[in-house]
Formats: structure tokens, C-alpha cells, sequence
């Protein structure tokens, strides 16, 4: 087969950096081994949360968290200003998601378990579950639907406080569902909230018990294609403002992002196949010229003019660790950054410091994976996403605005490259 | 006979050694593959690719099988597909639906649906009487009554002539490049005519056809559980494509009974036979090879303008093949015409399941959204791979669907 | 004045042989108090591999102890069929094994009467397929899984029908010394805080690799020295019969399908601290290399998680050289007024779990002789809560009950098909349960996902059933994540390194647990 551009990897960094490639005129073929990391996503999009102290502002903290933690993927970053532009592209990209803030300050939205966690971008069905400055807020189950708890929810929530100190009052409901209890699987629920008789019966239940609460919490189930209609009604049936909460995989609000990050990138023109892994790569002196994926009875070389290594971390296969605490990056060989002659990389503790996290593989400003000699591996293979290096993307809620940036720099050094 | 006993009497028919068991080790439980499951989603009778696979398997100790609703997965494949962890679990679903059909039984319909060869072979003879009978409500009406047919699943019509007949009068020109023809049931014994549009796309490039004698790849034996005869019949016509002399490509224009030889005869039925094993690598997709062919240079584009639109519908064991969809990539080359990419994974007919009166509902209840994605883009044609697709989609739709090689053939023949 | 209970027999210790001898003395008619430092179940028995022992691993080495296993096994096949799974044995001669030994191995089980079945490598290999093909010789015994938990629940609660008190969380500060005579017991309650003195006419000692300690306290020595095991658990029934190597006894020469999973075991190395849990890395290396001789491709299968057990090992006739595992397995019953002068303790050290419900029989008698009142055991013929029907546990069960229950009852753990009705039976039952206890009753947690998704939700639904308030909750969940973190690490590479980085998410991407509210 032949492309202009193949990108291996169909999670937030490959898709972002399949799309920017192929809006940038290019022919692409997006390869991945499955559907990566958005089903599974909450749906935020976390830029720095954490770096190690809580951040209120991740524009004004980058700069001195890319001091501290050399080697960050945010390294890549020429600016914040950067990082601020791309996320603006992806606002756009994903317009009718409705995705609202920028680096000027970090929202504070309830987990499941009812504390706070900090988020750069909300889609438009969180919004109203920023809690930065407190508040009083109904937070609303469904009896029987097993992945999301009101009581514990709201009673952590009411102890919770936000970085700024406001005090915040959740209370408990659990709604009966009106239906049989088969549909309350993640998508069957979200499926029937499309039906507006359902949701009419559930604000009619819930409306007696809002009092003077500002919004109602909800589980990410508000609908699939018809969200943004969903949430809409509910607000105005409830005369509250409604959020979701990110939830436990299969997970509404990051599907949806998939299905609209998988639609641009067809509108681009760009070409997605899954199911078909990456298992080899053809050099040609500083260049790769193939690189084998596998069909149903066959592998088969791709050649292309450049290539996107964005295939993840630890979790799918982007980097292995072998029984011998050996690490490698499977397709390319590539040389990974790690801990591998550390003699523990893991922490007693659960919430100790691991640091295995770290490993990965390193890149130049331009996104190109390093090889053993410092130099890049390759003149035309890029990487993205949680394969980088330096990162502890769970500690720092960094994950999506280190797929993002790295998706975008790399983007833009290869569009630069071919113009 | 206890478990123990049967097992040790080498009673049970799969062997629990081959890999797809224990690829379930690499499940996750991410649930990728319930979210990505049309037929899970539409129904509480399947719980789920995850839960009746890697999950269920961990439980599943010989032939006693306690779980009933893996007879609820249509074997669609997406599962497996958006796996991002290597799990087979549509081959697992596969094979626990074939040890269900085992313990229970086969019934009647299934035996039935399961062999479309053996349908147009009975048909042909009597085959006004057959079409107006398949056509007629009363009959419908009683044969869901007695057979458990859903009354308004398609169902075609038997051909006057079979695709053999035609090609046995056939004599294909004496080009050095040759390919194999792999025509499938459907196109010998209903829609004869895909045959030889195929074959003339194929010699338009200057590529000779061969069509060797050839029956039932088994598919529908397998989806239907009976794998002992669904091994019989792939291994035989993997025989008698790998007889024709030379190794030329072995050329599918069905998707799903060339994803049976590419891979789910070796995968799913297990089966170890050098002749499958080379006819597997060396089958290809038409589109597949017609892409192929244009990448090296070597297809015609002499095409005629096409003013028209065409949506795109790319069936489950098309994109299973993970060959991307070469037919759009073709198809792209013919001035005039506006394709759209339908990007739904199933039309939910999965060969015979939504012929099923009790699977019919859920049928249309996943293809609802390509449903009203094709009303929304009220194209002029839509395009398929796999025929029990097309039928599915033109029944329930009201829209003219044609094979892709179909359009192919206008855009060389300009009519 | 601390708050004082009074029993006949006070036994020491919530593990197979304890819960044998509540179970036993009950059924004698004596009043028992059970007493456990922790959960019941949470020493050797919880933590050992899953074998009842068709008696073939003694056959050459342990004669005694092969005649007891048979026999043993023979009974529990009629009183505890609830908890077994009849999986059936083979002992396998792979190409590296001393064929000589499998010439002794049949004498000794002819000479043992441990029932054995010479059959065709062909034919095992279609038992078990994914046996070694290489294998030159194969023994059909009467091996068999034991889950060592609902053995310990059932015994428990036989008792407790009979009108033993079983007190869990309790450990003993102190034996009540009266002169020369033991009298009793000082308990503190950890869940209250309480101290409490329980006195017994007689105090049973079985609290297994633990026994010197509990012995000590009463100024009387129990010489059982701890031999632990490491045990690896793999993600799937790799075979489906407990497959052992015809050899003498070495690091992983038994694979073991208990429930959803396989158990590779064991290795054997004397430790001082029974508690010792120190698991290290060369022994997985060893015992996934000896899977690798029965199983090709055990390498590649999933190993799932590491723990350890402590065999209560008692030099009773010390066979000598080689290590602890030539020291018989048999046990042995200590009336410390015999051997020390101080009556009313009994202590009982050696033994295993096929051979639980002897060594109580034979601890009860000498209990029962403290007394003054000899009663005969009935336990040979008295089957168990849940095994009056003779039905042999089914790995399908929990699918076929999963099937039939659908979404009138949601599943909390997936991998082992735990629903909240499971879970709150399980949970009523105890007192502030740790989800760790709920896992020993239930399997929660147990699965591939090792908690990930399973955790919060039992946590949550407890809290909201009313077992939990708000706090309890929040440490209930992050104690299981770090108890079910402890297993992992030592197997955290390919596949389950990947589960590892998915579960990070959940608890710290998704749920956050690191910030939520004290």
C-alpha cells in the first residue's frame, strides 16, 4: 500500500496528528492495532494538573514545570503559546462538542468518588460541573446503574474544597429508572436518554428534590450522537444547569470524542483502518521506507513519506516490559528511555513514586524519536502521545495536552518539512 | 459420560491448545469491544462481546457450557477488530456458540440457512415456483410460522442460470497474467451476473480469469455452529482452488466468504491443511487487487464520467479483511462520480442472523443508523461488498445497492 | 475488668485446622469459642495453591503422610463436596525428569494404597492439550482442588449452627496461666479496641506456622518451623487436571486449576518470621521455568499475581538432607501436660489442608482427654453445610447463575462474576468488612483486573447499603488497592503490566483516589 503519511496509533495523538496532516493536504492512512485510549477516556482534556502542588494556571505554570521535570514531553513546547494555539485547534476540530477553556486557569469538575480533580478543557456537558468556586449542587443517580454512586459522590463532595478554599454542599438522589434494568448498561441508558419520554420522566422525579441547588450532577450517559440535545432539554426541564461526571470505561464522553476526531479526519480525507498492527519497519539509509502492517492473511508493507509512531505507553503496547525488566518499543526498535537498570521500578506503595512511568522513548523539538547515538532515529518517523519519555501523565493530569501538543508539533514540523 | 471421561475419550471436538482460548490473557476489560458492538447495544439479550468471550471463557470447562446468550453475537468481528490487545474475541464467541450447537442441537432453519449451495441447487429446477414462493406473504407468513424465517428478511431470487454454467462456456483469453476466481454461492446461483462483470473487469486489464469448479466456503455453517461440516466444505474448496496449476492470486468478490479463506476457516475452524494455508495467503479482495494493480501502475483508467453519487458501505467482513476500503480508493479514479463514506461498522443482517424471526428486530435495530445515514445522503446508488448486505440494506432502505464492481463496470463501459 | 466469655474448648487460630477443630468439638457437643487474629482463612490455608492431595506426592519419600491424604481425600470427597472440584491428578515423566522415579512412584503407591492409573501420553495429551507432548510417561490419581476459604467458611459455620462463637480481628495478647494449668485467654477485639478474657477449660493451640508464638505466650515451646512457598497465579485454567511432575519434589513441579485460575507452585525456603512475605523475583523465574516443562508456552501466558504461604513444618521424624520438603507432611498433637507439665493447651503442628479434618479429630481427641470427657468424632460422616448433596463445586456455576440472574442483579466484579447481591450477603455476614475479607468470601478483586474496576464499586455500594459511612469507604478502597498491589508487582510485565497501567487510570485518572477527601 501507499500513502503520503502513515500514522500508527488511533488515539488522541494519532487521530489529531492524522487530521492536522491530512487538512494540511496530505495523503493518510491512520494503522492501529485497535481502538486506543478515547473509548476509554473521560472526556476532559487535562493539560497540567498537578505539578507536584495543584495548578491554578497551567500558562503561567508550564514554564517553570518544564524547568523542573527535564525531559518532559512539554519540552517540546517552543512556548505556552504553543500549546494555547493547539488547543484552540482542537476546539475548533471538535466544535460541536462544545469543549470550553483555555490555559488561563484550570477547572475543578467531581471525580465519581466525589473529590476534585483539575481539567484544562471541559466538553460543553461538564461545563456546569466546574466547582472552582463551590457551591450547591444535587448530584443525581440511577438505582441499579452500577458505575456511578450518589451518596459516597455527594458526601466526599461536600467535604471537598477547591484549590480557592469555597465551600461546596452536594446532596444525594437516586432516581428510579423507568424502564426494566437491562437497559441501565453504559450504552443502552445513554441510548434511551435519547428518547425525550425518558428524560421527561426522569426530570419530573428529580425536580422535587433540587431546592436551592445551583446544578445537578450527573452519570456520563446524556446520549451518543444526540448530546448536545440531550443536555440541552435536561437543563431546561430541571431549570438547573447539568453536568456530567467522567466515568468508568465503556465511557460516553470519550467515545463521542472519538467519533468526532474519526469523522474529521474522514472529512480531511484521511483513511483509518483498525484491527491491522504495525509489526516491522524498512530502512533506506536516514530514512524509513515501510513499515509492514498485518491484514487478515497477510503483512504487507506500507510505504509512505513520513511516519507517526503514536501507539501509547505501557497500556497498549506502545512500550513493553519483558519479564526481565527489559523494555523495547516493538516496531521500531527504538531505544527507550527508562529505569530498565533501575533494580526496582515499581514503589512499595500503590500511591508511591514508580518509576517505570518514565520510560519511554525521547524525542528532538521536532518530534522525532532519538536513537542510540542522540540523533534521530530517522528522518521521516515522528512520535506523539503517551510513548514520549518524562511524563507522569496520572500524577500531573497532563495525559490529553501531552497527545495534543506532541500531535501538533509533530504535525507541524512534517507539514513544514513537505511544504 | 462424566466430563473427565469424555475429555480423556477424546470426545470433545475442539482442541483446547490452539491460540484463540489463550489469547484471552490479554484482555483488559477495557469494554473497547462493548462499546464498539452494534448488536450488544441493541439489544439485553447479548451482553456483550467482552462479557460472553474472555470473560465467559475463563468459566467454560469442556463441552457443559452454561452461558445461552452467546447465541446472541451475529460473529460481526468488530470485536476483535477494535481490540487493541490482540484478544480474539469474536473467534472466541465462534467457538463457544459451536460447543452450544453441539449440546443442544442444530435446528432445522439453521441447517437450512446454513447452506445456500444446497438452497439454489434445490431452487434452480424449480425456481418460478421458488422466487414467487419466497415473494408471496401467505408463504412467508407460514414459513416464519413454521421455521422461525422472519417474513420480511430478504431473501433472493434463484437465477435462471448459474455463474458455473456461464463460465464453463466462457474461454478466457490468452493473457500471461492470471487470476483465480473465487465467485462464492451467492454469485453462482443468484446474481450471476457480479460473475461475469468480474470477469470482465479482470480481462479489461489484461488479466485472464480462471473459474475451476468450486462450492460452499462453510461460512454459513459456522455462524449456524456446526463446524464439523463447515471444515468439510472450506477444506474442500480450498482443494479445489489450490488444483488450478500455477500460483496465481485467488481472487473474492464476496467479503465474507473471502475473509473465510483468508482467515476464518485457519482461525476459527482450526483447520491445518497446506492447501488452505497457501490459498489463504494468496486470496485477495477484488478492490483489494485492483488497488494493488493501479499502485504498480497497472490498472486501466480509461472511465467513462460518472454523474452520480454513491454512498459507500463497507460490510463488517470487509473491513475485517483490514485492507482499509480500496474500493473508495478505486473508485476515487472515476471522474464525475461523488462518493461518500458511509462510516457505520454493520448493517446488522450478519449473513443469516437477521433472517432469524427471532433476531430480525435486533437486526434492524443495528442498522438503523447506516439506515438513516444512507436516507440522510440520499444518494443516487449505494454501494456493498457482501450480498446478504445488499439485500438487507436495499429491503429496508428502498435504495438501489449494487457491488462496487458493478459501478466499476459502468464507469469502463460507459452506460 | 475486661468484658469474659467462658467455653469449654478456646481455639487459637481461623485456618483449615482450627475451623476443623470448632467444627469437630461442636459436633462433639463442647462449647467452642474460635478466636483468629485476623480473617478466617488468612494463614497457610488462604494462601496455598488449592491441592487436595491424592496422597502421590508422598508416595516415595513420605509413606505415612501418602496413606493419610488418601484416605483423607476419600472422606472430604463425602463431607466437603461443596468445595472441591474433582479435577482429577496426573503425574507426568517430561523428558528431564529421572524416569527411575517413576518406576518408585508406582511401587509407592502400590505399597501406600494411593490409587493410581498408568495411561498413554496420547491419551493425556487429549485430556490436556496443552500439555508438554514430550511428556514420556503419565499417572492418573485422585488429585483434586480445594477452596481452602469455603472449606474454613463451612467448618465456621457448622460450628456456629452447633453454637460455637467464632471472633474474627481478635488476636490473643496473652494466655491465662493458673499455676501450672492454661485457663484461658486474653483477646483484644481490633475493631472496637476492647480487650476481652475468654476462659476455656481446655486451649487449643492451631494456629499453624504460628503455633511457637501462640505457644510462648503460655511459656510452653511448639518447634514447628515456617517453610514458605511462593505460588504464582495465572490469569486462566491453563489445564483443567492438577498436573504433577514425577519427580521428587523441586520449585514448581505442580499446576494446579482452582476456580477461574491456575496455580503454579511451589518453592521451599525456611524463614524465621512466619509472617515473612518477601517474595523474590529468581523464584517466579524459577517456577515459570518449570511451568514451561509441562506447559510449552507458559512464558507467555499471563501470570496475574505472586503471593506466598507458610507450611507449618514440624520435625516431628526428620527425614534430614535435602531441605524442609523431606520432613514429613504428616502431623503431630502436642498435650503440653505431658511434655511441659502445663495442662489445659493442646497444641497441634505439621500437617496440611487434605489432612485438616484427621488433625482435628486427633487434636479433639486429646482435647476431649484434657477434659475428662471423651466423646467420638463424627466429622468422617457428617457432611458440611452445602455438601449434604454430594455435588462437586463446577467452574460453570457462577456463568450459569450470571445467565439466569441478567440485569435484575448488576455484577460488581466482572472477572469472577460478582454480583451486589453476592456482595452484600457476603458482607452482611461480617462486621465492617475489609473488601480484602469480601474478596476471600466472594473472589472479588481475584480476576484479571485485579480490582480496577470492581473496587470503587463495592466500596460505593457498601456505603450506600449502610456497612460503610463515608470515611470507612474511602479507606476500604485504597487499602485494596494497596493490598492488591502487592501481588501484582512482582509480575508486572507484558499483559499484565498493561492491566497495570489501565487500573493506574482508574484509580488515578478516573477516580482520582490520591485527592479524595480525608
Amino acid at each position: 500500500m501507499i500513502t503520503d503519511a502513515l500514522v500508527i496509533g488511533a488515539g488522541t495523538a494519532g487521530l489529531a496528528t492524522a487530521t492536522r496532516l491530512a487538512q494540511g493536504g496530505l495523503r493518510v492512512l491512520v494503522a492501529a492495532a485497535g481502538e486506543g485510549s478515547l473509548p476509554l477516556a473521560g472526556g476532559t482534556i487535562d493539560v497540567l494538573g498537578y505539578g507536584p502542588g495543584p495548578v491554578e494556571t497551567p500558562l503561567s505554570a508550564l514554564p517553570v514545570f518544564v524547568e523542573a521535570n527535564l525531559g518532559h514531553p512539554y519540552e517540546l513546547l517552543t512556548s505556552p503559546e504553543e500549546l494555547a494555539e493547539c488547543l484552540e485547534w482542537f476546539r475548533r476540530l471538535t466544535g460541536p462538542l462544545g469543549y470550553i477553556g483555555d490555559l488561563s486557569r484550570n477547572h475543578w469538575v467531581p471525580t465519581l468518588l466525589g473529590g476534585l480533580r483539575p481539567a484544562g478543557l471541559l466538553p460543553l456537558t461538564m461545563a456546569a460541573g466546574d466547582l472552582s468556586r463551590g457551591g450547591e449542587v444535587v448530584i443525581a443517580g440511577i438505582r441499579g446503574f452500577r458505575d456511578f454512586h450518589s451518596p459516597l459522590m455527594a458526601s466526599n463532595l461536600s467535604q471537598a474544597t477547591a484549590p480557592a478554599g469555597a465551600a461546596i454542599e452536594a446532596r444525594a438522589v437516586e432516581l428510579a429508572w423507568p424502564g426494566p434494568a437491562s437497559d441501565l448498561a453504559p450504552f443502552r441508558v445513554a441510548q434511551r436518554l435519547e428518547d425525550p419520554e425518558i428524560r421527561r420522566q426522569l426530570a419530573a422525579q428529580l425536580r422535587p428534590h433540587l431546592g436551592r441547588a445551583d446544578a445537578v450532577g450527573m452519570p456520563p450517559i446524556l446520549g451518543r450522537a444526540r448530546t448536545a440535545e440531550v443536555h440541552a432539554d435536561l437543563q431546561q426541564r430541571l431549570e438547573r444547569r447539568v453536568f456530567e461526571t467522567p466515568g468508568l470505561p465503556p465511557s460516553l464522553p470519550g467515545l463521542r470524542l472519538f467519533d468526532r476526531l474519526r469523522q474529521a479526519l474522514r472529512e480531511a480525507g484521511g483513511r483509518l483502518v483498525l484491527g491491522s498492527k504495525a509489526v516491522a519497519a524498512m530502512r533506506d539509509g536516514r530514512a524509513i521506507r515501510s513499515v509492514t502492517i498485518t491484514q487478515a492473511s497477510r503483512a504487507v508493507p506500507v510505504n509512505a513519506r513520513v511516519f507517526v509512531l503514536a501507539t501509547g505507553g505501557f497500556g497498549t503496547g506502545g512500550i513493553v516490559r519483558d519479564q526481565h525488566g527489559g523494555l523495547s518499543e516493538p516496531i521500531f526498535d527504538l531505544p527507550v528511555a527508562g529505569p530498565a537498570d533501575r533494580p526496582q521500578p515499581f514503589g512499595t506503595e500503590y500511591f508511591s513514586d514508580h518509576p517505570l512511568e518514565l520510560a519511554g522513548v525521547s524525542a528532538d523539538a521536532r518530534g522525532r524519536p532519538l536513537g542510540v547515538d542522540g540523533i534521530p532515529f530517522a528522518d521521516n518517523l515522528y512520535a506523539a502521545g503517551a510513548i514520549l519519555a518524562g511524563a507522569r501523565p496520572w500524577r500531573e493530569k497532563s495525559g490529553e495536552g501531552i497527545s495534543l501538543a506532541t500531535a501538533y508539533r509533530a504535525a507541524a514540523s512534517i507539514l513544514r518539512g513537505e511544504s | 459420560m462424566t466430563l473427565i471421561e469424555k475429555w480423556a475419550a477424546g470426545r470433545l471436538t475442539e482442541s483446547e491448545a490452539e491460540w484463540v482460548r489463550p489469547s484471552l490473557d490479554g484482555c483488559i476489560k477495557c469494554t473497547v469491544c462493548e462499546s464498539a458492538c452494534p448488536f450488544a447495544a441493541a439489544t439485553p439479550l447479548f451482553p456483550g462481546p467482552k462479557t460472553v468471550g474472555p470473560q465467559e471463557e475463563r468459566f467454560r470447562y469442556g463441552p457443559l457450557t452454561a452461558d445461552r446468550s452467546v447465541d446472541y453475537c451475529s460473529g460481526c468481528g468488530i470485536c476483535s477488530r477494535v481490540c487493541p490487545q490482540d484478544v480474539r474475541i469474536a473467534e472466541i464467541n465462534s467457538r463457544a456458540r459451536a460447543r452450544l450447537k453441539e449440546q443442544q442441537g442444530i435446528r432445522l432453519r439453521d441447517q437450512l440457512l446454513a447452506r445456500p449451495d444446497v438452497m439454489g441447487r434445490l431452487g434452480r429446477p424449480a425456481r418460478p415456483l421458488f422466487n414467487w414462493i419466497m415473494a408471496a406473504a401467505p408463504f412467508r407468513a407460514a414459513m416464519e410460522w413454521t421455521l422461525g424465517i422472519h417474513r420480511r428478511a430478504a431473501i433472493p431470487r434463484v437465477a435462471p442460470r448459474t455463474f458455473q454454467q456461464w463460465s464453463r462456456r466462457h474461454s478466457p483469453p490468452p493473457f500471461p497474467d492470471r487470476v483465480v476466481y473465487f465467485h462464492g454461492c451467492s454469485t453462482n446461483y443468484f446474481e450471476p451476473r457480479l460473475g461475469r462483470l468480474a470477469v470482465a473487469v479482470l480481462e479489461h486489464q489484461g488479466i485472464a480469469v480462471d473459474v475451476p469448479p468450486q462450492g460452499c466456503c462453510g461460512l454459513p455453517l459456522q455462524s449456524n455452529g456446526n463446524f464439523p461440516a463447515a471444515r468439510a466444505y472450506a477444506t474442500r474448496l480450498a482443494r479445489q482452488l489450490h488444483a488450478v496449476p500455477d500460483s496465481q492470486p485467488v481472487i473474492a468478490s464476496s467479503t465474507s466468504c473471502g475473509l473465510m479463506l483468508k482467515r476464518e476457516a485457519r482461525e476459527i475452524l482450526g483447520i491445518e491443511d497446506p492447501a488452505l494455508a497457501d490459498v489463504s495467503r494468496r486470496t485477495w479482495d477484488i478492490f483489494e487487487y485492483l488497488r494493488e494493480l493501479h499502485e504498480r501502475g497497472g490498472l486501466r483508467t480509461d472511465f467513462h464520467p460518472l454523474e452520480l453519487t454513491a454512498a459507500y458501505h463497507a460490510p463488517c467482513q470487509q473491513q475485517n479483511q483490514l485492507i482499509g476500503k480500496p474500493a473508495l480508493d478505486v473508485l476515487a479514479l472515476v471522474p464525475g462520480l461523488r462518493l461518500i463514506e458511509l462510516d457505520r461498522d454493520c448493517c446488522g443482517v450478519a449473513g443469516t442472523y437477521g433472517v432469524k424471526r427471532e433476531k430480525y428486530d435486533i437486526s434492524m435495530a443495528v442498522g438503523d443508523r447506516l439506515f438513516s445515514d444512507i436516507r440522510d445522503a440520499a444518494p443516487d446508488l449505494v454501494l456493498c461488498d457482501s450480498e446478504t448486505c445488499r439485500w438487507h440494506i436495499a429491503k429496508a432502505t428502498g435504495f438501489t445497492v449494487i457491488h462496487p464492481l458493478e459501478l466499476l463496470h459502468r464507469a469502463y463501459h460507459g452506460y | 475488668m475486661p468484658r469474659t466469655l467462658d467455653c469449654q474448648i478456646l481455639v487459637i487460630g481461623g485456618g483449615s485446622t482450627g475451623a476443623g477443630v470448632a467444627w469437630d468439638a461442636a459436633l462433639r457437643g463442647f462449647q467452642v469459642i474460635l478466636a483468629d487474629r485476623g480473617d478466617l482463612a488468612t494463614g497457610t490455608t488462604g494462601r496455598y495453591h488449592g491441592l487436595l492431595h491424592s496422597g502421590g506426592r508422598y508416595v516415595v519419600r513420605d509413606p505415612d503422610s501418602a496413606r493419610e491424604c488418601a484416605r483423607e481425600n476419600a472422606i472430604l470427597r463425602e463431607v466437603a463436596s461443596d468445595c472441591i472440584e474433582d479435577t482429577g491428578g496426573l503425574f507426568v515423566s517430561t523428558p528431564v525428569d529421572d524416569p527411575e522415579y517413576a518406576e518408585r512412584f508406582l511401587a509407592g503407591c502400590q505399597q501406600t494404597g494411593v490409587a493410581v492409573e498408568e495411561i498413554r501420553p496420547q491419551a493425556a495429551l487429549r485430556r490436556e492439550p496443552r500439555l508438554n507432548p514430550a511428556i514420556r510417561r503419565a499417572f492418573a490419581v485422585a488429585d483434586a482442588s480445594v477452596d481452602g476459604w469455603k472449606l474454613v467458611w463451612a467448618c465456621t459455620r457448622a460450628a456456629q449452627e452447633l453454637g460455637a462463637r467464632v471472633l474474627t480481628y481478635h488476636p490473643v495478647t496473652g494466655l491465662v496461666r493458673d499455676v501450672d494449668r492454661v485457663v484461658g485467654a486474653r483477646l483484644r477485639d481490633l475493631r472496637s479496641g476492647e480487650e476481652l478474657e475468654v476462659r476455656a477449660q481446655c486451649v487449643v493451640n492451631a494456629a499453624g506456622a504460628w503455633s511457637g508464638q501462640v505457644a510462648r505466650l503460655a511459656g510452653c515451646e511448639v518447634a514447628v518451623r515456617p517453610g514458605k512457598g511462593v505460588m504464582v497465579a495465572m490469569n486462566h485454567r491453563l489445564v483443567n487436571t492438577v498436573v504433577n511432575r514425577c519427580n521428587p519434589p523441586g520449585d514448581g513441579d505442580i499446576l494446579v486449576p482452582i476456580r477461574t485460575v491456575s496455580v503454579i507452585g511451589t518453592t521451599d525456603t525456611p524463614v524465621e518470621d512466619p509472617d515473612d512475605a518477601e517474595v523474590d523475583p529468581a523464584e517466579v523465574a524459577r517456577l515459570l521455568d518449570a511451568g514451561e516443562v509441562l506447559v510449552p508456552g507458559f512464558h507467555e501466558a499471563r501470570a496475574l499475581r505472586v503471593w506466598t504461604g507458610v507450611r507449618p513444618l514440624f520435625p516431628k521424624a526428620a527425614a534430614g538432607e535435602g531441605g524442609d520438603r523431606f520432613v514429613t507432611r504428616s502431623h503431630t498433637v502436642i498435650r503440653h501436660a505431658r511434655s511441659e507439665g502445663v495442662a489445659g493447651l493442646v497444641s497441634v503442628a505439621g500437617g496440611k489442608v487434605t489432612t485438616f479434618r484427621l488433625m482435628a479429630k486427633d487434636t479433639v481427641d486429646a482435647a476431649a482427654a484434657e477434659l475428662a470427657d471423651e466423646r467420638p468424632c463424627r466429622t468422617a460422616t457428617t457432611p458440611l453445610p452445602d455438601s449434604a448433596a454430594r455435588r462437586f463445586y463446577w467452574l460453570g456455576s457462577r456463568a450459569q447463575e450470571f445467565e439466569r440472574a441478567g440485569a435484575e442483579n448488576p455484577i460488581v466484579c466482572e472477572c469472577e462474576l460478582v454480583s451486589t447481591a453476592d456482595l452484600l450477603a457476603a458482607a452482611s455476614r461480617r462486621p465492617q468488612p475489609h473488601i480484602d475479607d469480601l474478596r476471600r468470601a466472594m473472589r472479588i478483586g481475584m480476576g484479571p483486573c485485579q480490582g480496577g474496576f470492581c473496587a470503587f464499586r463495592a466500596a460505593a455500594t457498601l456505603h450506600r447499603e449502610g456497612a460503610y459511612d463515608r470515611r470507612q469507604a474511602n479507606s476500604a478502597l485504597r487499602e485494596f488497592v494497596e493490598e492488591r498491589w502487592r501481588g501484582q508487582r512482582p509480575v508486572l510485565w507484558g499483559q499484565q503490566l498493561r492491566q497495570a497501567e489501565l487500573d493506574r487510570w482508574l484509580f488515578e485518572g478516573v477516580l482520582d483516589i490520591e485527592h479524595v477527601p480525608g
